[in-house]
């Protein structure tokens, strides 16, 4: 029996509409299936907007009957117009990008009706950002925020270096708590659920963001379900980006939502204080052999002939950006290929004021917003001889989808790749 | 033939019977499965190419992206939704899958009777998600 406030009886009874009542009605069932006792308030949301490739599955296009059957899970159609109000929600990544749908072999008919979604989402309240990173626009949780996001990769960096409150939940529930206001008290909301329970120490001096990217997919294959790992690792060489690069790579290879990097993450400064005194169920020794096994399972063997070079997953701050102009240095993509650089709208309006955007336009390539090549999905991806990313992410999803070689590395070998159109042998990542 | 009894904590109440689906690796968010078909398309998974579709699906709980949810979620309107959902432990996104989806769901076993060890593909199915008992009949002709 979940325990609720005169507020949330009175949603349930439906005093605040029905939208609103449907929203709290899925969130108390969810506390049911956790084991929940009871709700707290959420303040910040992103959610998934758009008429995303999984909602064919809905054999229909009409946004409210659509919205009604995959978000809230209703028979009844039930119209999407409000939010609730001390909530701030953003959209993240839509399936198409900002202003482009033709070169991404998307439909005009497809570009049309993700913009009426759009501007449903918009005119319910939801701020049109387009992103899997919202920190880039200043969509940061404080600590102890109770926040719900649509990002695995922004789960696991809220809980984790910033000390704020969230769980995977999923696109619906993102949806019900911006809606009703509240998630269920459980998990990463909780002090117990962000105790750490797995021991994980890594025999490396990760350096480049594929090091670090590289070694979350190495822990998050061998993390126990539900796991909140405490990693002792060289974290010397740490910055913002490695960190989200490291971060969501564990998010995505395992259901982790959290770790504990002492000295590093917000919640612990020792180990000792990560455990809370408990002992860990559960040890991982990690070894620069394992993370090249990693490596060589998912990078495609051999040389071969590229069609796309796509970075900026998660989409890339303007630094990164800047980094890529800089060893690019007045060099053109050879003929045929596709090379792409994903980030947020405002860094690519702060892209254009720099010169960052023409120089990339002058080198064959282009800056995008609003989504990414997964996102997108094998309507654009299948038309590629050979994929290069800078992401095990982006990497990762895109296999499920399309078989094409495809091959990761550090962004320097994958522009090496973008100009001479072949990924090479010596391209490969080692870790040393 | 032999009749296994394991139980777990009733989550979504209903009986549910069919022929086990067992993914020990779960299957990953964003583009794991077919929505429409229910086919599984994950790349290494070791069921790529089954479908989830009227099975009693049987994972230790989610994994990978947020977008987990919604892939099962919206096989209630294409047809393609398994029967019954057994996890071995609760969590936040196959929760929300199991509400959306309200087909029985059991979570929560015991260590000694984790489904995803004790169950095979294949094996014949009865579950309760209002008691949490789980009958397996192995090996079905």
């Amino acid at each position: 029996m979940i325990k609720l406030t005169p507020e949330e009886e009175q949603t349930l009874s439906g005093r605040y509409g029905i939208l609103r009542q449907k929203a709290l009605e899925n969130i108390v069932s969810y506390a049911e299936v956790l084991g929940a006792r009871e709700l707290c308030k959420v303040t910040k949301a992103t959610v998934f907007c758009g008429r995303h490739e999984y909602l064919d599955a809905c054999g229909k296009d009409d946004f409210d009957e659509v919205f009604s059957r995959a978000q809230l899970g209703s028979d009844e159609t039930v119209k999407f117009d409000s939010l609730y109000p001390s909530c701030h929600v953003q959209s993240c990544v839509g399936p198409c990008e900002d202003k482009k749908n033709r070169e991404f072999r998307q439909s005009d008919a497809l570009f049309t009706v993700n913009r009426h979604y759009l501007d449903r989402a918009k005119e319910a309240g939801v701020t049109i950002v387009g992103t899997c990173s919202p920190y880039l626009n200043g969509w940061i949780p404080i600590p102890g925020e109770h926040f719900v996001t649509t990002e695995s990769g922004m789960t696991i960096l809220g809980n984790s270096l910033w000390g704020a409150c969230c769980n995977s939940d999923g696109i619906e529930a993102a949806f019900w708590s911006a809606i009703c206001g509240r998630t269920p008290l459980w998990g990463k909301h909780t002090r117990e659920g962000r105790r750490g329970n797995v021991r994980v120490r890594v025999d490396a001096s990760p350096k480049s963001p594929v090091d670090w990217d590289i070694m979350g997919k190495t822990i998050g294959d061998r993390l126990p379900v539900n796991a909140v790992p405490v990693i002792t690792v060289d974290f010397s060489q740490v910055s913002f980006n490695n960190l989200r690069q490291f971060v969501t790579a564990i998010a995505v290879s395992s259901n982790c939502e959290m770790c504990h990097i002492p000295g590093v993450t917000y919640d612990a400064r020792s180990e000792a204080e990560a455990f809370a005194g408990k002992i860990p169920s559960y040890s991982i020794d990690i070894s620069v052999d394992d993370m090249n096994r990693t490596y060589e399972k998912i990078c495609t063997p051999k040389s071969g002939k590229v069609g796309l070079v796509s970075l900026g997953c998660p989409h890339y701050d303007i630094y990164q950006i800047k980094k890529a102009v800089d060893y690019l240095k007045g060099r053109k993509v050879a003929p045929g290929v596709n090379f792409q650089i994903w980030t947020t709208y405002p860094i690519k309006a702060v892209a254009e004021a720099n010169g960052y955007l023409d120089a990339i336009r002058e080198a064959g390539g282009d800056i995008y917003t609003g989504t990414c090549p997964t996102t997108i999905g094998r309507v654009f991806l299948e038309q590629f001889e050979g994929l290069v990313f800078d992401s095990v992410k982006q990497s990762g999803s895109v296999r499920s989808s399309v078989s094409a070689p495809n091959y990761i590395g550090d962004m320097e070998r994958c522009l090496d790749a973008a100009v001479s159109g072949v990924w090479k042998e010596d391209y490969r990542w080692k870790m040393s | 033939m032999e009749n296994v009894v394991i139980k777990g904590r009733g989550a979504i109440p209903g009986k549910a019977s069919g022929h086990a689906l067992v993914c020990p690796s779960s299957i990953t968010g964003w583009g794991g499965i077919d929505p429409v078909s229910g086919v599984i398309k994950e790349y290494d998974n070791v069921n790529k190419g089954e479908s989830i579709k009227d099975r009693i699906l049987v994972m230790p709980g989610s994994k990978g992206s947020n977008g987990w949810s919604c892939y099962f979620s919206v096989t209630r309107t294409s047809g393609a939704a398994p029967r019954g959902f057994l996890f071995t432990n609760v969590d936040s996104s196959c929760a929300v899958a199991a509400v959306c989806l309200k087909i029985p769901t059991v979570v929560d076993f015991p260590s000694s009777s984790d489904p995803c060890l004790v169950i095979e593909n294949g094996d014949y199915v009865e579950m309760d998600g209002g008691t949490g008992e789980v009958t397996i009949t192995k090996n079905p002709s």
